[in-house]
């Protein structure tokens, strides 16, 4: 983002086609309708499992003795991963100067949004007690990295939707007059959220400032919720979780998740909307390279993780190395090393495959191996606790998700999916002033 | 060839896993006898601390409901239990094996009889002999001990005595007694186990090193060992040890601690990291309320 703004864009005609196309499939439309109603009902038959499980507690779930950290722990951990692409795209890539992130920012900023906001209602779905969430205020401990987490969960969250909402003000107010085709309140929202913005250099200024502001605090603030996330784990003794380079670790498997994200969101916005002429095949290539990236970093650092202490294999590692390696884990772990990380690594490499299409399937496999990369961090660890309890029942000690589980899950993902929609649907995705601003300044170079 | 071999050590091993499974009680030990009767009393005062001492692992009485440990305790009702003589009892209680601990310090001797006489209630076909001696003989009931602290010496002086029918108060020599120390987790033994001389006197050296509380007192207790002098104890607390002050786990600022012990370190950290970060929130913020109040001032620039 630029410290000064050419606001001639304001006067250029071009501003109204490129408003005109972003501004077209914002409002309600069948397909949203329809979609939407699909997702309403999926949730409804999750908030029911939920019911069952507010109803009868965590005995509903698979979660037992031995495994108290299931499915609802590793989807949080995924979720507070995804999210932190925002910091990634917006805010390094954008600081160092990089124009081709801008039409793509603001989608990176409504993934971290929408998956730091569900976050904290993920750790609610894994209490049994969810009525005593307020004790966690009021009898918390700063020590405790579980209070750093909501800390920072909560910071990230504030600081996300500011990069969000911040850049789209220009946006809602050069929407004025061009929205005809939407809704009565939805004009009036868009007029209020514009906080009477007349495009004055001031406010401007005043914007550019306080958008900058916010992109240096979320560097800091991303790198403390993930690592802080991995501290939960880290600061235990127990093997797998006892490692000295979980925090950059988690941040770098982050990145790749959420990089992942962001093509998948690009895609649908690309074909759903025809805004192919924003989000060109240009943009997927470099994500890809993004992604290539990212993914380098993160096999180095699963290279570090496994090879260090499988090379050592002291007693208790050695027995849940075996597990991912060899044993019940194994199908699961290469799987996922294998499809998530290794395979993408090398198609990328090529041209060939990052093109849109392509780059859309291999982050939807990217995502979804992201998502069983959590389980495996999560869960294998505590199958084999230090002190074993005798004599209990085989139920006890394997981890076997249940329906209403899984659905709670789901139903979690299908929020997160629906504030995306919202967004997406109800607002300009791509920053329409900074296209402008753009186009006139090649127009005006390509004048000179 | 090596197949025999293997087969020969194989029945070696079983037979030696087997007999480890076998408590042996030496025959003197087995054949010993509660030096009293048991009555209702007796029976009470066992299931009281058989409830403190023994339930958490062997469970309650007929109900089958120990922990499952190996070996597994068993019940008091079962028959493998009331297949013990009491002298076998009495011995594996106070000397214990394996996850059955001994008992030695903690129960006194009489009392380990009073929690048989308990467990025995649970055996409708017992019938109990009562050893030789103490039945025959009442002169050794009501035993008094007197508890001296030689200061000097940094001894232990106890003096036992005993009515007798027709002589008055008279010692009671030859009777082997015991000073303990009461620690958190059982009797702690103080020297050894002395007899007392002919004047009834026994001498316990006491160290000079034992940690007593804060103003150095420490609870003894001097008891009679050997039941065929009947049952009796005296507890006393004297300023002996080593004044000792152990500030709480708790005292201490530390991340373990309560949520007002923080280490300041940590409180300065989060504090700082919190203000810091919000500050600028709250900020940005403000400039929201600047945008708007920009946007209403009359500026000709706009206009252009």
């Amino acid at each position: 983002m630029a410290s000064e703004v050419n606001t001639d864009f304001l006067h250029d005609k071009k501003l109204d086609s490129i408003a005109a196309d972003i501004l077209r499939p914002v409002g309600i439309t069948q397909g949203f309708i329809v979609w939407m109603g699909f997702l309403g009902i999926s949730l409804l038959a999750c908030i029911y499992a939920y019911y069952i499980q507010f109803d009868k507690g965590l005995i509903v779930t698979g979660l037992r003795d031995y495994i108290s950290w299931g499915m609802y722990i590793a989807n949080f951990v995924f979720f507070v991963a995804t999210s932190l692409v925002g910091m990634l795209i917006s805010s390094v890539l954008g600081l160092i100067g990089f124009k081709w992130v801008k039409p793509i920012a603001r989608i990176a900023e409504i993934i971290a949004v929408a998956f730091a906001a569900i976050a904290g209602l993920v750790i609610v779905s894994d209490m049994g007690r969810p009525e005593r969430l307020p004790y966690v205020f009021m009898y918390g401990r700063i020590q405790s990295p579980i209070i750093w987490d909501v800390t920072v969960v909560t910071t990230y969250l504030v600081i996300s939707t500011l990069l969000y909402f911040l850049p789209l003000i220009p946006d809602l107010a050069i929407s004025k007059g061009r929205m005809g085709h939407t809704p009565k309140w939805l004009q009036k929202t868009y007029e209020i959220l514009a906080v009477n913005w007349k495009h004055t250099p001031k406010q401007y200024q005043i914007l550019l400032k306080a958008v900058r502001i916010m992109l240096i605090l979320i560097i800091p603030t991303a790198f403390a919720i993930h690592t802080v996330t991995s501290w939960l784990f880290a600061v235990t003794l127990r093997p797998g979780w006892d490692s000295s380079i979980f925090g950059p670790y988690f941040l770098t498997g982050a990145f790749v998740a959420g990089s992942a994200a962001v093509v998948i969101m690009m895609y649908f916005v690309r074909t759903n909307y025809k805004l192919d002429k924003y989000l060109t095949e240009h943009h997927f290539d470099m994500m890809g390279k993004l992604l290539v990236l990212v993914s380098i970093v993160y096999l180095y650092f699963n290279i570090n993780e496994y090879l260090v202490p499988g090379f050592k294999m002291k007693t208790a590692e050695a027995i849940h190395l075996k597990d991912l390696f060899v044993g019940d884990w194994a199908f699961m772990f290469w799987s996922v090393q294998l499809l998530g990380l290794v395979i993408p690594i090398i198609l990328l490499l090529f041209k060939f495959f990052r093109k849109p299409l392509s780059m859309f399937v291999i982050s939807i496999v990217v995502l979804i191996a992201a998502w069983f990369k959590r389980l495996i961090i999560v869960v294998p660890t505590q199958d084999h606790p230090f002190l074993p309890i005798q004599h209990v029942p085989k139920a006890w000690m394997v981890y076997q998700p249940t329906i209403v589980e899984s659905a709670i899950t789901i139903g979690t993902l299908l929020l997160v999916i629906i504030i995306i929609t919202v967004l997406v649907k109800f607002f300009p995705v791509i920053p329409i002033w900074e296209m402008a601003e753009e186009q006139n300044e090649i127009d005006s170079k390509s004048k000179e | 060839m090596i197949k025999r071999y293997f087969t020969l050590l194989l029945i070696v091993l079983i037979s030696i896993r087997l007999s480890a499974q076998v408590w042996v009680v030496p025959a003197e030990n087995d054949a010993r006898k509660s030096p009293f009767a048991f009555d209702d009393a007796s029976r009470k005062a066992g299931s009281e601390i058989y409830m403190t001492s023994c339930k958490s692992c062997h469970g309650e009485p007929g109900k089958n409901n120990a922990v499952p440990l190996v070996p597994p305790p068993p019940d008091m009702s079962s028959v493998r239990m009331q297949a013990n003589s009491d002298g076998a009892m009495q011995y594996k209680i106070t000397n214990g094996r394996g996850t059955m601990p001994s008992f030695k310090n903690t129960i006194a001797t009489t009392d380990v009889w009073k929690v048989i006489s308990f467990v025995r209630s649970f055996n409708d076909k017992y019938v109990q002999e009562v050893a030789a001696q103490a039945a025959g003989g009442a002169s050794v009931a009501n035993v008094n001990i007197k508890l001296n602290w030689l200061k000097e010496q940094n001894q232990i002086q106890a003096t036992l005595s005993a009515p007798s029918k027709d002589k008055g108060i008279l010692p009671v020599g030859g009777a082997e007694v015991k000073l303990f120390a009461k620690r958190y987790f059982g009797n702690l033994l103080v020297d050894e186990a002395r007899n007392t001389d002919a004047a009834g006197v026994a001498l316990f050296n006491f160290p000079k090193d034992l940690p007593g509380d804060s103003a150095g007192l420490v609870q003894l207790v001097v008891a009679l060992s050997n039941e065929a002098f009947g049952d009796a104890k005296r507890d006393t607390t004297l300023a002996i040890g080593v004044p000792t002050y152990r500030p709480p786990l708790n005292e201490q600022r530390a991340m373990w601690n309560v949520v007002s012990k923080t280490p300041i370190w940590l409180l300065l950290a989060y504090t700082i990291a919190v203000f810091g970060a919000w500050g600028f929130i709250i900020y940005v913020f403000l400039q929201i309320r600047g945008i708007y109040r920009a946007g209403s001032e009359k500026n000709t620039e706009s206009a252009e």
